[in-house]
């Protein structure tokens, strides 16, 4: 409101809105004051501030000058460092020019001295220089050589420099290569030596390599022929002479890798890392060579191919005469001496990839080309002859050491005895037809080829699997004879009649015997299959170390059918006990058990306390069971007899049911019989390793129920509740059971809710 | 542990050169080896497939054709479930060598094996065995007979699928087989023992 608009108010308003008004201009005009005061505080502040600033302002005035003045000369600074920038390049350009001009200069007058020189050197047959100077003059830039000389005026001198020394240069390969070869010829050594130093001074690396390894190759000849005419020429009784063969590839060997052993450094230092493929190629070739000539004079002097189509006639079963068929016996020193063979050939071939690969590895950086240089040796390893000698001694060691298998086996076979005098439950096939085969493996690993390994227990599997189980189960198939001799009694009439070295064993006392072996047999070759896979991974771990994830495989998946064995042998186990369940359990065991017939399960107090006294029907039964196992439980294995126990047990429980179902009970004479049945389970229960109370199982519910106070109390065993009890009974035959017992009610029975 | 119902080992055998390296590395790998080299003893391989929603291992073993490897390859023939024998249409020899292969089949494998004949390399233009003559030979040796191409990947996953599946029904009906003869077993009639089956010793 501006004054006139409110004096007009004023004149209108009331004298309390005047007095309202006026408190508040009153109030207005004392806050006025307030801020007043303040603001004229703080002037003098401001005051002071205002005169410091005033003395500063002519230095900030100074400085603003100097500034000015120092970006000029940046300024300057920069223009010039510009400029000599420039210079110095230019400086540098000159300076590379220079230096390239010195180096050529210094080639012209290398070239020069060379051409000068080298045609003296050839004359005074000093190859050493002169191929010094041959290789002085290759390593100048031929281009650039050119070029030079096409810029100077003394063209024509420096081209002439060059024919020269071309010329000389080719001049000297030929002299080198011949004096090489004549050195060769000559045997001179020294000579030899001198020529192969020259030959990478004059570029001529591969054919250095090659006329050295072809003169290397000669020595390995000579040694080789040498060799072989000593093992040809050894004789009959010399205790080398059953691996003369073996020996010599031996040799062989042995001479190839010391040879690469001396000779690789010198290679290293005069033609430089990387060289020892092509050496080793081109040694690959008389190391063929040698390794047919032993093959071949192996073969024949070994008679080898005779031996394998005797062995191919015997498995095709063709018209092979008795007095050809060979003794696997006179086959083993043969198969050792394979192995061997192979094993060194195998040896030999990883020694080579060795030394080339290391080689390779610090010759280049150059992935690519090591992978493509290690192609190439893979492919000059795998078209060797040596591979495939290798292979094809591989191939018939192979069948001869299956047919030493089968054969041996089937001799062991033939051959099995069985010790009555000790204390062994086995008879000796067991343990000669395992030692047969781990032999054999053992020497297929000692090859060290794993598909060797895998071949031979591919073949172990076999024998086993087919031959050895049907030997066993032939033996059981014969039966378990069950004549009026008790078999308890067989065993007493069978050692008495021994032990006083009377009697031959009777037919009868002789089939239990081979029938209990037989059976023990399986159970050993069980326990004998696992050991062996057990030990074969582990030995073939030590001689090949690091064996590829594949190969792994592949080993595991033949040991895996290796192992398998185990089933079938537990099915020709299974097929005995059958045979001995039906006939020598079940007609002794069924007449003690049905002897619980005879007794009356319903007591009166009187009664009771007599039969408790003894419990004659469990007593007789563990009396005559005890007599039973006790004497079978010393010629079985313990998994056997527990197998048996098993067995009877199975027995005594299938027809006890029947016969408590066939009798009738009272409160009393429930109460018996479940002591019976607890002193039964207990009894079987004690007699072996394994538990027997589950095949009690039925049993125990049964004398459960004919024990009962009453009928009701069953409540406490049946139904969801915690005290009841999980059962194999059904509900009807429950109602049977109870109905067995006299005194209980029908109408009861059947009034229950199960 | 793998998880796997069953496993069945199927070898390859025939000629060198007809193509059972190629046709395995086609189905496992899905690709056409360049440079093949020959194989040497027995290559191993494994896929596992799905055949009714149940997975099956295949274990391939690759045999060498090579003569010299004859030794070492012989012994898988023993427990594998089929046998594939593989010839090279484009190449007369390797037909003729199937009574070969036969005889060694028969000497070496057991006689419930699963037998196929398969004709190779259908890709190539200068066939010189006609289809309908590998197919009387296969018929005539009671073998399945399939023609193939693993350059083409011509038939080659259904030639393994179909063994999976055979292989398959078998062991079922094996398993059935085997549970009945143990039940009966129990009983104790010892006369109805079977004679272990090679069935025991998958899954
Ligand atoms: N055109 C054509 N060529 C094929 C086919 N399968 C294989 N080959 C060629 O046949 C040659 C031999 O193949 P491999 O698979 O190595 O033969 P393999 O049967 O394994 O021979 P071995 O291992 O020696 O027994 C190779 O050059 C392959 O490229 C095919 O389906 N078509
Ligand atoms: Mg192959």
């Amino acid at each position: 409101m501006d004054l006139e608009v409110k004096m007009k108010w004023a004149q209108t308003a009331s004298p309390e809105e005047l007095q309202a008004e006026l408190e508040k201009i009153t109030k207005f005009k004392d806050e006025s004051w307030v801020n007043l005061n303040s603001l004229s505080a703080q002037k003098v502040y401001v005051d002071d501030k205002i005169k410091g600033l005033t003395k500063i302002l002519p230095t900030l005035r100074m400085i603003n000058d100097e500034a000015d003045n120092l970006v000029g000369t940046i300024k300057n600074i920069s223009a010039s460092s510009d400029k000599i920038s420039a210079e110095i390049k230019t400086l540098d350009t000159a300076r590379s020019r220079i230096e390239e001009c010195q180096k050529r200069v210094s080639d012209l007058i290398d070239l020069e001295l060379c051409a000068q020189g080298v045609q003296k050197a050839i004359n005074d047959e000093d190859y050493e220089t002169g191929a010094g100077h041959i290789h002085r003059f290759l390593s100048i830039d031929q281009n650039l050589l050119t070029k030079t000389a096409a810029d100077v005026e003394k063209a024509s001198g420096i081209q002439k420099a060059v024919l020269t020394l071309k010329d000389a240069a080719s001049q000297l390969q030929a002299i080198v290569q011949h004096r090489f070869d004549e050195a060769i010829r000559n045997v001179d050594l020294g000579t030899i030596e001198r020529f192969f130093k020259i030959f990478p001074l004059l570029g001529m690396h591969d054919e250095g390599i090659r006329c050295f390894c072809q003169y290397l190759s000669t020595k390995i000849e000579e040694a080789a022929v040498k060799n072989m005419s000593i093992a040809l020429n050894t004789s009959i009784s010399d205790k080398r002479q059953p691996v003369v063969f073996a020996d010599t590839l031996t040799l062989l060997f042995e001479g190839l890798a010391r040879m690469i052993d001396t000779h690789q450094p010198l290679i290293e230092t005069y033609y430089g890392p990387g060289r020892l493929l092509s050496a080793v190629s081109i040694l690959q070739n008389e190391c063929d060579k040698q390794c047919n000539r032993i093959m071949l004079e192996f073969n024949k002097n070994r008679q080898l191919n005779r031996k394998i189509s005797l062995i191919n006639e015997v498995n095709t079963g063709g018209s092979f005469s008795k007095l050809d068929r060979l003794d696997p016996k006179d086959l083993d020193i043969l198969i050792g001496e394979m192995t061997v063979m192979h094993m060194r050939a195998e040896l030999y071939i990883r020694y080579i990839r060795r030394k080339v690969t290391a080689d390779l590895e610090i010759s280049t950086n150059d992935d690519d080309e090591k992978r493509i240089k290690l192609e190439e040796l893979e492919k000059v390893i795998k078209n060797s002859h040596l591979t495939q000698s290798k292979h094809e001694l591989l191939g018939n060691y192979l069948r001869l050491e299956q047919y030493f298998m089968e054969e041996s086996i089937g001799k062991a076979v033939n051959m099995d005895t069985f010790d009555t005098s000790s204390d062994q439950q086995t008879s000796s096939l067991v343990d000669d037809t395992f030692f047969i085969i781990r032999k054999c493996i053992r020497r297929a690993i000692s090859t060290g080829s794993l598909d060797g390994c895998c071949a031979i227990i591919n073949t172990g599997c076999r024998v086993l699997e087919s031959d050895y189980c049907a030997v066993l189960k032939n033996k059981l198939k014969q039966g378990y004879p069950s004549g009026y001799l008790d078999l308890t009694q067989a065993y007493n009439v069978l050692q008495t009649s021994l032990q006083q070295g009377r009697l031959q064993p009777s037919d009868a006392e002789q089939a239990r015997t081979t029938f209990l072996v037989a059976l023990n047999n399986g159970d050993v070759s069980t326990e004998y299959v696992e050991a062996l896979c057990d030990s074969v991974i582990q030995e073939i771990d030590q001689v090949m170390p690091n064996m590829k994830t594949n190969d792994r495989g592949k080993l595991e998946s033949c040991l895996s059918g290796l192992s398998s064995v185990t089933t079938n042998l537990k099915d020709v186990i299974d097929y005995g006990m059958q045979q001995l369940r039906s006939s020598a359990v079940k007609p002794r065991v069924n007449p003690w058990v049905d002897a619980f017939l005879n007794v009356n399960h319903q007591f009166t107090e009187d009664e009771l306390s007599a039969y408790e006294a003894g419990v004659p029907f469990v007593q007789t039964l563990m009396f005559n069971l005890d007599s039973l196992l006790s004497t079978l439980k010393a010629y079985l294995t313990p998994t056997n007899y527990d197998t048996l126990v098993g067995l009877v047990t199975s027995e005594i429980t299938s027809r006890l049911e029947k016969v408590i179902l066939k009798t009738t009970y009272n409160r009393l004479g429930g109460l018996i019989l479940d002591k019976e049945v607890r002193m039964l389970a207990g009894y079987l229960t004690t007699s072996t390793s394994w538990s027997m109370r589950d095949k009690f199982a039925r049993l125990t519910q049964i004398a459960t129920i004919l024990n009962l106070e009453k009928v009701s109390e069953i409540a406490d065993y049946w139904g969801s509740h915690e005290g009841a009890l999980t059962w194999r009974l059904t509900p009807s035959e429950l109602r049977t059971i109870m109905g067995l017992r006299m005194d209980f009610k029908v109408e009861d029975i059947r009034r229950l809710k199960l | 542990m793998e998880d796997y119902k069953f496993l069945f080992k199927v070898v390859l055998v025939g000629n060198a050169g007809v193509g059972k390296t190629c046709l395995v590395r086609r189905f496992t790998q899905g690709l056409f080896p360049p440079g093949q080299g020959a194989t040497i003893g027995v290559d191993f391989m494994i896929k596992t497939v799905e055949v009714d929603n149940e997975r099956v291992k295949l274990q391939i073993w690759d045999t060498a054709g090579q003569e010299r490897f004859r030794s070492i390859t012989q012994s898988y023939y023993r427990s594998a479930h089929a046998l594939i024998l593989v010839y090279d249409i484009s190449c007369q020899p390797t037909f003729d060598c199937l009574p070969d292969w036969l005889r060694e089949i028969e000497e070496y494998a057991s006689s419930k094996v699963l037998r196929i004949l398969v004709g190779n390399k259908i890709d190539r233009e200068d066939r010189e065995i006609p289809r309908h003559v590998g197919e009387d030979f296969a018929q005539q040796h009671n073998m399945y007979f399939l023609e193939t191409s693993a350059k083409e990947a011509e038939n080659v996953e259904k030639l393994f699928m179909q063994i999976a599946q055979d292989l398959m029904e078998q062991a079922r009906s094996k398993d059935l087989l085997r549970y009945d003869s143990n039940t009966t077993r129990i009983e104790g009639k010892t006369s109805s023992i079977s004679d272990s089956n090679c069935c025991s010793k998958l899954a």
